[in-house]
């Protein structure tokens, strides 16, 4: 058994599923977005990662890792509402490009402005969890203290969000505005406080995972995020941009498969691992793995 | 800019050609009295405005949104670079016509899976593409000489050009007018090429296909493949650009198509105008003077051009100029531009009417 825990395959499960969450986690963020205004945001991996670098000034001026946390998670939060109402209100009901071109153009201008305040050097978070593995009859088990933790964060904020939008009345009200506006209208709900709510919730969400990778031993730079959001936009679209579920089991698919590419083929082959994945699953099931909606089929 | 923009209406394409001869001859001429530093910088742009062509047509005509035209150009350009750099004496032409092909290749493999997408998904699958094929090129180092790229020296002047245009001006100035008049006058041919495939029957089909697709296959069109064929054509064009590009800067590295290039595109395509063919020539010459648009922002603003700030100033413009576009004039210049002549024209039959009474 022993033996097992630390072979190569074990390894890679261990790197792929962390790195998986990361996806998730960022596919969750946009299929909240998707189901409440029914954009798809380019710019939520840049708005991650500029509430995870306000978050890095913080530490320097000597606060803990969770106080950290915490202030990137609400700056993100903040600046997705902030979003919402001035860059996306205005194009409801406009062309499906207008939201795409405004958050592609938004993208840009994120991570240049990143790039101008703190260059485009990779900056890291000290988390209080060991980087070190673990190790296993003098084997090294590819676990470590931080991944369990990374692992169980994103897990936990599943589980919020999952019962968020499962038990509680605004989760209601979320789901009864995406699905039908005009009916939940009616019944008192005020669906324009719903989507802004949508949105800030979604960036939070994006903002742990941007945190949960600056905190990694690979680091974080400004355009980091973009291959994050590559990855997570096609976690979600595997399940089907409805789906919570599938957008977190797309990101751990996602994460495997780009993990067992680089370690048998080459890291630099890796991204094609995604494409392949979303083709292949939108030539079975156009409109998702997991929807139960029907897709328009012309 | 209105008479370009008037070219829908007039139906001829003889009309058609004498219109691009003019622009580009125009464009000749002004490349005589440009400095070298201008003369590359227009080079550049003919060469992206023929790759906002092929985006216009198809995010503008097909409805299609791609976000990895800055893919379909690195495919071209390193199938051009891979072979300029073996074989320096092909000509130019053949190298040209081997990246557009390629590109077009690329445009096939993309566009066929496309097919079955829509809007988010296809915005979202084009820049996984075009995300990806960067770190390709740094796979296959011994084709494509990795992180350092390819080097190659294609564009020679002719003799004949040194000698006429060299006497008045230095050799550097007659080769940079050289590559910018060799860029311009294949702009002009892609233009004139793109002007008639706008009006022709795949063009009308296409435009159908984007405003009801049921329609369109009622009518017998088949979907597919005229959305892969919008694919393809955007590819090659794409592909063509890109090559001409890396040949005019006689260098290819994967730095040379990051993803904030197909910001730069969609920018420029959407300040021009979606869908118009002065919009595409309009970016075109916005991006050659973009340069000297950042530097006008940095001197009016006190920011050091040299400093981290005044590096990433062109990414903090061309951003904010989308967004704003999008929010405030989604139409682009040339939008605006056809807006003023029609309201003009209104007018004037306004008047012509209250004449008669």
């Amino acid at each position: 058994m022993s033996s097992f825990l630390t072979s190569a395959f074990m390894h890679n499960i261990f790197g792929g599923l962390a790195q998986g969450v990361i996806y998730s986690l960022v596919a969750l963020s946009l299929v909240i977005i998707w189901q409440s205004t029914h954009v798809l945001n380019f710019a939520q991996g840049a708005m991650a990662m500029l509430a995870t670098y306000i978050g890095m000034t913080q530490i320097d001026r000597g606060i803990g890792y969770w106080w950290c946390l915490v202030i990137s998670v609400v700056v993100g939060m903040v600046f997705g509402g902030v979003t919402e109402r001035v860059l996306i209100r205005p194009l409801y009901g406009k062309p499906e490009i207008n939201p795409i071109v405004v958050m592609v153009g938004f993208l840009g201008v994120i991570e240049a402005v990143a790039t101008a305040i703190w260059t485009s050097t990779t900056r890291n978070i000290a988390a209080p969890f060991s980087q070190v593995f673990f190790q296993s009859h003098g084997n090294l088990v590819y676990l470590s203290p931080f991944i369990i933790f990374q692992v169980i964060l994103a897990v936990v904020i599943m589980l919020l969000v999952a019962a968020l939008f499962r038990f509680t009345k605004l989760g209601l009200q979320l789901r009864a505005s995406a699905l039908a506006p005009e009916v939940a209208r009616l019944l008192g709900v005020r669906v324009n406080r719903m989507l802004t709510i949508g949105w800030i919730l979604s960036a939070g969400v994006g903002a742990i995972a941007a945190v949960i990778l600056a905190s990694g031993s690979f680091g974080l730079f400004p355009t980091d995020m973009d291959g994050v959001f590559v990855a997570g936009f096609i976690a979600a679209a595997v399940g089907g941009l409805e789906s919570p579920i599938g957008a977190i089991a797309g990101g751990l698919l996602i994460g495997l498969a780009e993990q067992f590419i680089l370690a048998y083929w080459s890291p630099n082959v890796a991204p094609l691992g995604g494409i392949i994945i979303l083709v292949v699953a939108l030539m079975i099931r156009p409109q998702g793995i997991f929807t139960r909606t029907v897709g328009r089929r012309v | 800019m209105n008479w370009l923009g008037s070219l829908r209406k007039q139906e001829t394409t003889h009309a058609r050609f004498i219109c691009v001869l003019g622009l580009t001859i125009l464009a000749l001429v002004v490349t005589i009295f440009l400095p070298p530093v201008a003369d590359s910088q227009l080079a550049s742009g003919a060469a992206i405005t023929i790759v906002i062509l092929g985006l216009s047509w198809l995010i503008g005509w097909s409805g299609q949104i791609s976000l990895g035209n800055s893919g379909f150009m690195a495919v071209g350009a390193y199938a051009a670079g891979i072979w300029a750099h073996h074989h320096a004496t092909t000509p130019l032409v053949f190298t040209l016509l081997l990246a557009t092909v390629a590109g077009a290749f690329s445009g096939l493999v993309v566009g066929i899976p496309s097919t079955r997408l829509r809007g988010p998904y296809l915005a979202g699958m084009t820049l996984a593409f075009a995300a990806a094929i960067t770190p390709l090129a740094q796979n296959f180092t011994s084709m494509t000489g990795g992180e350092g790229g390819l080097f190659f020296n294609t564009l020679t002047t002719p003799k004949w050009f040194l000698h006429q245009f060299g006497g008045i001006n230095a050799a550097i100035n007659a080769n940079a007018q050289w590559s910018a008049d060799l860029a311009v006058v294949i702009a002009g041919v892609m233009f004139f090429f793109m002007a008639n495939l706008f009006h022709s029957r795949s063009g009308r089909a296409m435009r159908l296909v984007r405003d009801n697709d049921v329609a369109a296959e009622l009518m017998g069109i088949n979907l597919p493949r005229t959305r892969t064929l919008a694919f393809v054509v955007a590819a090659a064009f794409a592909g063509l650009g890109g090559a001409l590009f890396t040949l005019l800067n006689a260098t290819v590295t994967p730095e040379t198509f990051p993803l904030t290039l197909s910001i730069t595109l969609l920018t420029l395509m959407v300040l021009g105008g979606i869908g118009t063919l002065s919009g595409a020539v309009i970016g075109g010459i916005i991006y050659s003077f973009s340069p000297n648009l950042v530097s006008y922002v940095n001197s009016l603003t006190g920011v050091n051009p040299s400093s981290n700030l005044g590096a990433n100033m062109q990414g903090i413009i061309f951003g904010s100029l989308l967004i704003l576009t999008m929010l405030f004039a989604p139409r682009g210049i040339a939008g605006v531009g056809l807006k003023i002549k029609h309201s003009l024209q209104s007018r004037r039959k306004l008047e012509s009417v209250e004449n008669v009474n």
